[in-house]
């Protein structure tokens, strides 16, 4: 397929930080606290070292290539059958992520607002939007991003500055955390909430100025960095750490104790939670967009839109396996941690291979 | 063949269907020769079957054999008496009234007897034929293989009235009118530029519409300009009977509601339009005009907001936005919170709504959409409804949806408000075309809000809208210019900038020439005022005059008061 290089580095930088927040968002507070009570933010900024080293790798490597994906260089850099692994690896990761977000967000959609409405159809319907949506080209869908963006950030911060009445600083004190015991490890689930900025590899050869992505997806990410951190220290700082702890979605209950002036909407969670099914669906449809993109780039396949529909029941029978909300966040822990060796150590391991032998896109 | 490839094909490649009448082209094809009797008889096989079909023999300037043939009911007969006849059977007042050479008579005709500036000779019989039919009138003399062809076309046009479906408080009160002449005189009349170019071309098979593409050149991107004339040239239709019908081929996208050409009636709007490098398209017989490409602008801006301030504007065109959004979602949202989530509204309100609804059967989606139904039939019956009994039965109408209906127990008062406000909400809409599309989708969001509750509003909006971000009007982004951001175009987005700060064109028709505002006009708003008439200053500056005159003094004094 004809890519049209119009994707502009800001738009680049909007996709980033668009497919960055998501479902992630409402149990995000709770896996800083688990890390190191108090000191959450800290954690949370410790977390995105990582997640910056992954995009710094992926966009250092696109712009190594300008005009090829991950899947499809990774066979120049090294060789042929491992770069094929690589990528059915990576495939099988960004598919079991829309699962995994799939079922995360038709879990809270459940537990929150359609009481009575099986899981199935919730996961079905958000995955189906994904699928339909994931039929544009590379243009259309970095529209998509730019057009839900404002969406996205508007509630987070709209909740953050609402729940300022109801914070008490002395709960973020001391700063490292009272017992942080498990740091690395939490660092790292936090981390993982980055990796579907994996996407950038994708933007790289439809941007207009490639020489622009890194920065792009750098500011992208840090935008969506100060948002989480701006969550878990509202979050930790109305809770308190040890109430944190014990949310399940500590986020939508910070949103359930804010209200609108006026008296206009008794509860605004539900709101909050509605609009932000846009947050959702565009991370969801970045890992999707990804796996499908991957699938056709290993098969050499011209038009992408032929596995939309065919990899939807996958998917789905891969999010409906898990038995309930406490093995799921199990396994998104597990996953995502595993992940990481994929979108970070896989993109380094490339790049320190591209670096030694010299490869670069023969212009 | 299953049944499904048989309804593709039923819907998708109509051109398998066998070929309409009038595609065939008659086998032998006549000619206009010399002898004027075989040529008359052609022409009389054709058309003589019309009664209104004139052919009359006489004899040119007294002596040569001719045939005169014209509709009667196109061309006014006055003319033909008078213009025509008239100084073609009087006798040369020659004084050696020597007689003329046939060949000579074919200049003389048109340089020296007839006072016609639209005559021509033509020597093609199907030319003429078409001529004959739009109200020429044909003159066949013997001895010449060549037909004279006279525009004495008169057929009675509408009057220049006021737009009927796009009218403005303050603005051009003129709408076009179906002469294609006309609406071109009118553009021309506000773009009087050597610039406006006018390119005709003729589509249909039977109706022979005459199409317009005007555009300005230097400021239209040249390659718009083609691939509108390209997609013109491909249309083969028996018949265009309006300007829509070519918007609908013209579209780049076929099976979406929303519109991806604007149709106007207003000759301001496709004025606007051409400055700002689009490319307007007229057809004969239709009074609205198509421009293309179109925006999503098209569902909330219109000429006028040019007009007033921007202050103003800005608020008037946000509070359009709000009757827009208000439109598509106000109904699906009543449904999902009253049937799923009535805990998100304030109590007293939620108790209030639930009283309202205490004698009502249905459930709400099912309240919602017989109401939406019920107004959609008064909507649509209104359009067709002879004035005469029009008030009649709106007030009927009015009564029957609003109030019996909730005496009736068969709606509650909230739905009725919801759908009243709904309805008013989708008038504000400016486009007629652009509001039916979100009436479509309002059904569709109302079902989907009786599904899934809020959910799935979300998920239908979530759709609505990746399905206009994909959308594209001759490549151009539907959501241009907000997404794609670009800071120059977002000043005329949902808010209207001043017009100065307007200074270029709209970066997403790729214009040639960008320059709308002159740099001078622009330095001009940033300097301070002159304050000639300030008081203090006013007075100052007559003190040093010292001199002026008892009548400026007395004239002083005067706006004192």
């Amino acid at each position: 397929m004809e890519h049209p290089r119009q994707v502009t580095a800001i738009g680049a930088a909007m996709v980033i930080t668009s497919t960055i927040i998501g479902v992630g968002v409402l149990p995000l507070p709770r896996f800083a606290s688990e890390a190191a009570d108090a000191g959450g933010p800290l954690v949370t900024l410790a977390g995105t070292v990582p997640a910056f080293v992954g995009l710094w790798l992926i966009t250092a490597l696109g712009q190594r290539f300008p005009e090829k994906s991950i899947f499809l260089y990774s066979e120049d850099i090294i060789g042929k059958w491992p770069g094929r692994l690589g990528s059915a690896l990576l495939i099988l990761f960004f598919a079991a992520l829309s699962a995994l977000t799939a079922r995360e967000f038709g879990e809270v959609v459940v537990t929150a607002v359609l009481k009575k409405t099986p899981l199935e159809v919730t996961v079905i319907v958000m995955l189906l939007l994904a699928a339909i949506s994931s039929r544009n080209d590379v243009v259309t869908f970095s529209y998509l991003h730019q057009f839900y963006l404002p969406f996205i950030l508007a509630p987070g911060l709209l909740i953050a500055v609402y729940s300022l009445k109801n914070a008490e600083p002395l709960y973020l004190l001391p700063i490292w955390g009272n017992e942080p015991k498990a740091f690395g490890e939490g660092m790292l689930t936090i981390a993982s909430l980055f990796q579907v900025s994996f996407i950038m590899s994708l933007l790289i050869p439809s941007m207009s100025r490639p020489w622009k992505a890194m920065r792009a997806g750098l500011s992208g990410m840090a935008i969506a960095a100060g948002f989480y951190l701006l969550i878990v220290i509202a979050t930790i700082a109305v809770f308190g750490p040890e109430e944190t702890k014990k949310t399940l979605w500590p986020t939508l209950e910070l949103a359930r104790m804010t209200s609108l002036p006026a008296n206009v909407l008794e509860r605004l969670d539900a709101i909050f939670l509605i609009i932000w099914v846009t947050a959702v669906f565009t991370t969801l449809l970045s890992s999707y967009y990804l796996t499908i993109h991957a699938i056709s780039n290993l098969l050499r396949l011209r038009d992408h839109k032929m596995f939309t529909f065919f990899l939807l029941p996958f998917v789905f029978m891969l999010s409906m396996c898990i038995p309930n909300v406490l093995d799921l966040y199990a396994i998104i822990r597990l996953v995502g941690k595993t992940g990481l060796i994929l979108t970070v150590i896989y993109p380094l391991l490339l790049f320190t291979t591209a670096w030694i032998r010299k490869r670069r896109e023969a212009s | 063949m299953t049944l499904w490839q048989r309804i593709q094909q039923f819907f998708l490649k109509p051109s398998k269907r066998p070929k309409q009448a009038g595609a065939s082209e008659p086998s032998r094809a006549p000619s206009i020769s010399g002898d004027l009797r075989q040529t008359a008889s052609a022409i009389s096989d054709l058309l003589g079957d019309n009664d209104d079909f004139v052919s009359l023999r006489f004899h040119l300037f007294g002596a040569y054999p001719a045939n005169l043939f014209y509709f009667s009911s196109l061309v006014d007969a006055d003319t033909i008496h008078r213009e025509i006849l008239k100084p073609l059977m009087a006798p040369l007042p020659r004084a050696d009234s020597a007689p003329v050479r046939v060949s000579h008579l074919k200049e003389m005709l048109l340089r020296d007897q007839l006072y016609f500036s639209e005559g021509e000779w033509v020597t093609d019989f199907s030319t003429m034929i078409e001529a004959l039919m739009k109200g020429y009138s044909a003159i066949l003399v013997h001895g010449i293989d060549a037909a004279l062809l006279l525009k004495t076309r008169n057929i009675d046009q509408r009057a220049i009235d006021q737009p009927k479906t796009e009218q403005v408080i303050r603005g051009p009160r003129e709408a076009f009118n179906e002469r294609l002449d006309t609406n071109l005189a009118l553009l021309r009349y506000r773009l009087p530029t050597e610039k406006l170019k006018v390119k005709t071309m003729k589509i249909g098979r039977l109706t022979k519409t005459k199409v317009a593409v005007c555009y300005l050149e230097g400021v239209t991107n040249p390659s718009l300009v083609q691939e509108v004339m390209r997609r013109l040239s491909k249309i083969d239709i028996d018949g265009v009977l309006d300007s829509g019908y070519l918007e609908q081929f013209l579209s780049d996208n076929r099976w979406t509601p929303f519109p991806l050409l604007q149709s106007t009636e207003r000759p301001d709007k496709i004025a606007a339009a051409l400055l700002e490098g689009r490319v307007a398209i007229f057809s004969d017989g239709s009074p609205f005009a198509l421009i293309a490409p179109v925006l999503f602008s098209v569902f909330y801006q219109v000429v006028s907001d040019y007009i007033e301030k921007s202050v103003v504007s800005s608020f008037i065109r946000l509070s359009r936005f709000i009757a827009l959004v208000f439109s598509l979602i106000f109904p699906s949202l009543y449904v999902s919170i009253i049937s799923f989530n009535p805990e998100l509204i304030p109590t007293e309100f939620a108790v209030a709504v639930a009283g309202g609804r205490a004698g009502v059967p249905f459930p709400a989606v099912i309240e919602v959409l017989v109401m939406e139904i019920a107004m959609e039939v008064l909507r649509e019956a209104t359009i067709r409804m002879p004035q005469q009994v029009g008030g009649a039965l709106s007030i009927v109408g009015v009564l029957v949806v609003g109030e019996a209906a909730v005496e009736a127990g068969f709606a509650s008062p909230i739905t009725v408000v919801v759908i009243a406000l709904t309805t008013i909400g989708s008038f504000a809409t400016p486009a007629y075309d652009a509001a039916l599309a979100l009436r479509i989708l309002r059904f569709s969001l109302v079902i989907l809000a009786g599904i899934f509750g809020l959910y799935g509003v979300m998920a239908g909006l979530i759709l609505i809208a990746n399905h206009m971000l994909s959308l594209k009007s001759f490549g151009a982004p539907y959501f241009s210019p907000v997404i794609p951001w670009s800071a120059k175009g977002a000043k005329d987005s949902l808010f209207r900038g001043q017009l100065w700060k307007l200074n270029k064109r709209p970066e997403s028709y790729r214009t040639l020439n960008t320059t709308k505002v002159g740099k001078e006009t622009r330095n001009l708003v940033r300097q301070e005022p002159h304050n000639i008439l300030d008081p203090v200053s006013y007075e100052g500056r007559r003190n040093n005059d010292g001199t002026s005159s008892p009548g400026d003094r007395h004239r002083g004094g005067d706006g004192d008061h």
